[in-house]
């Protein structure tokens, strides 16, 4: 009950801090801000496969960028279409493509998923780029933010701000959802086939339709988050599908830890301003993200949220109480 | 369709490639568990090694057919030793992750020394001449590849099957507790075993530099057919990969012939028909 009570008023203390942000922040980094809340939630979405449920994908990317192209090929395609529709008719293809796809890869793991998941993503990325009367193939789309249509009045999203908050309200909501799903059943029995699939299938469980379930949530909320990034930038190039994008996620999730639920968040603010600034100075950007996954692998395994969360036990808990406490968060979050 | 053999013959050149690259990836991968997303950079090492030693340095394409395959003998054995050896405990995910990063820093670098633009090796008079086969003049280098992927094959089968090298190492595979209780020294057979399977991806980039010319994207136009290899012919299987590089080899040849906007798409149709059919590879064991 305390712990709830707390993550409560975490949450609304942070959704004042960002809905405060659009006076603080200038335009420049408000749009950062905005950056960051997708790949957040992108982060978050690969933290359930691979943190929680111990699958390595290398193919993130599909839906992510599926969200983008649909949302992109929908706008382009149907004049007219309003926000919600465009979103929703992304969605429903980020769901079917999670739902195949999840049914042809899941039957393996380890290095075999991660392979195949490599190869769909590549697949994808070939489909994008040679399908040039769809996609735009190298050129890309360039789109417009349509109106919000709240049923009474309608919000212009062409301002930065406005678009802020949708963005600060829909990706944050999404993000807690993935949170709560952590916590529902169903993200236990993830959690707990990760750690021991033979007893949970001798404890009845179906392994497979639960895998199809995560895999398919991942991807639709990965998927999302390709939605908003379509918006936001205004345009989608086959970069949104390429295998560099899932590189990406994969280094948000590991420089920020697997081990804790806003490891992936904290990643995702150290990737998106680190490759703002770092692409400033040096145009060698993907040597030091490569140094940086050589060095987090061999000496930092559990990313910068591990380092956090030592340094808070060492300093900020008591030690008799320590003991107790810190296993059973082992058992919900790790 | 009078083409139809030097298509044949075009497959057969791409296929012997496939082999050499995807022999050492599937090797690794059966012995340690490693899906290795550096190989390919280290083929792609290897070719610009090779620009090195006859462009630069003047040397003959023999001398680097011989140094960068011993080179990249000498990094493989290092990378294995001194990085992924520390993170094998840990499990697959930092071990790839490794080997992921380990393929940016490379290719960045390569990119840095030798530049971000195609560079051409010269093989010499012999290998570039033509020949004439069943009635068509075809490059001898091409042919050339070939031989040199069923050289490499018949070698390491008769390595794998007749040798008591052969015997330690399929035992590794089977049973690393065991091997390790009867004496075999695992550590060691897994350093060679990587750093072979770096000299052979660096032969193959040898090979391809003249062929498909030496540029910094090459590692990744391989990597992923060489992972199509692998997933058809079956995992850690080298039979498998050599009936897979055959058939991917010469689809990307025909491919190219008969529907030229599909040719990429075809091999992951392939895949994907395999997958479905039998989800371990046409050789490899149940996994």
């Amino acid at each position: 009950m305390k712990q709830k009570s707390k993550s409560l008023i975490i949450i609304g203390v942070l959704f004042l801090v960002s809905a405060l942000m659009p006076i603080i922040l200038k335009k420049y980094h408000l749009s950062m801000l905005t950056e960051i809340m997708i790949f957040a939630l992108y982060a978050v979405s690969y933290n359930l496969l691979l943190g929680y449920a111990g699958l390595l994908s290398f193919g993130h990317a599909v839906f992510f960028g599926m969200g983008a192209f649909m949302t992109a090929i929908a706008l382009v395609n149907i004049p007219g279409l309003s926000l919600w529709n465009a979103i929703l008719i992304s969605l429903v293809t980020t769901i079917f493509t999670s739902i195949i796809l999840g049914s042809l890869l899941l039957r393996h793991k380890g290095s075999y998923f991660a392979l195949l998941t490599l190869a769909f993503n590549s697949l994808f990325y070939a489909v994008a780029t040679k399908w040039r009367e769809v996609t735009g193939g190298d050129d890309g789309l360039a789109i417009m933010r349509p109106e919000l249509n709240l049923g009474f009045t309608s919000i212009s999203m062409t301002s930065l701000t406005n678009f802020y908050y949708l963005t600060m309200i829909v990706i944050g909501a999404a993000i807690i959802f993935c949170w709560y799903f952590t916590h529902t059943a169903m993200g236990k029995t993830v959690l707990l086939m990760r750690e021991n699939e033979e007893r949970m299938k001798f404890l009845g469980y179906n392994i497979n339709i639960s895998r199809l379930i995560l895999f398919t949530f991942t991807g639709t909320m990965a998927g999302l988050a390709g939605i908003f990034y379509a918006f936001h930038f205004k345009f989608v190039s086959i970069w949104a599908i390429s295998v560099d994008m899932t590189t990406a996620v994969l280094l948000m999730v590991f420089v920020g830890g697997t081990k804790v639920y806003w490891g992936p968040i904290l990643g995702a603010f150290v990737y998106i301003i680190l490759q703002n600034y770092l692409s400033d100075i040096t145009a060698r950007w993907p040597l030091f993200m490569g140094l940086i996954f050589v060095i987090m692998v061999l000496y930092v395994p559990g990313g910068l949220s591990g380092i956090i969360t030592s340094i808070w036990q060492r300093f900020f808990v008591k030690k008799n109480h320590n003991a107790g406490k810190a296993s059973t968060a082992e058992v919900v979050t790790s | 369709m009078s083409d139809i053999p030097v298509f044949i013959l075009h497959g057969l050149a791409y296929a012997g490639l496939l082999f050499l690259v995807s022999a050492g990836l599937t090797l690794i991968f059966g012995m340690l568990n490693v899906l290795n997303f550096a190989h390919a950079t280290l083929y792609m090492l290897g070719a610009y090694f090779s620009y090195t030693v006859v462009t630069q340095m003047g040397g003959q394409f023999w001398m680097a057919l011989i140094l960068c395959p011993l080179m990249l003998f000498i990094i493989g054995a290092l990378v294995e030793w001194f990085l992924l050896r520390r993170v094998h405990a840990y499990g697959h995910v930092p071990e790839l992750l490794l080997t992921f990063g380990l393929a940016y820093i490379i290719t960045e670098l390569v990119k840095w020394h030798w530049g971000n633009y195609p560079l051409a090796v010269k093989v010499g008079p012999v290998l570039e001449s033509t020949v004439q086969i069943i009635g068509i003049t075809y490059p001898v280098y091409r042919i050339f590849i070939f031989l040199c992927a069923v050289f490499v094959g018949i070698m390491m089968a008769l390595i794998l099957y007749k040798t008591r090298l052969g015997i330690i190492l399929r035992a590794s595979v089977n049973d690393k507790e065991m091997a390790n209780a009867l004496g075999v020294n695992i550590p060691l057979v897994f350093t060679g075993v990587f750093a072979f399977g770096s000299a052979l991806s660096g032969f193959a980039g040898v090979v391809a530099g003249p062929l498909l010319s030496t540029y910094p994207g090459m590692a990744h136009d391989i990597l992923i057919d060489a992972f199509v290899v692998i997933v058809v012919g079956g995992f850690g299987s080298l039979g498998g990969a050599m009936i897979a590089s055959l058939i991917i080899g010469e689809l990307h040849s025909f491919g190219v012939l008969l529907f030229p906007k599909l040719s990429m798409a075809l091999i992951y149709l392939l895949m994907v028909v395999v997958l479905l059919i039998k989800p371990s590879g046409l050789f490899g064991e149940k996994s």
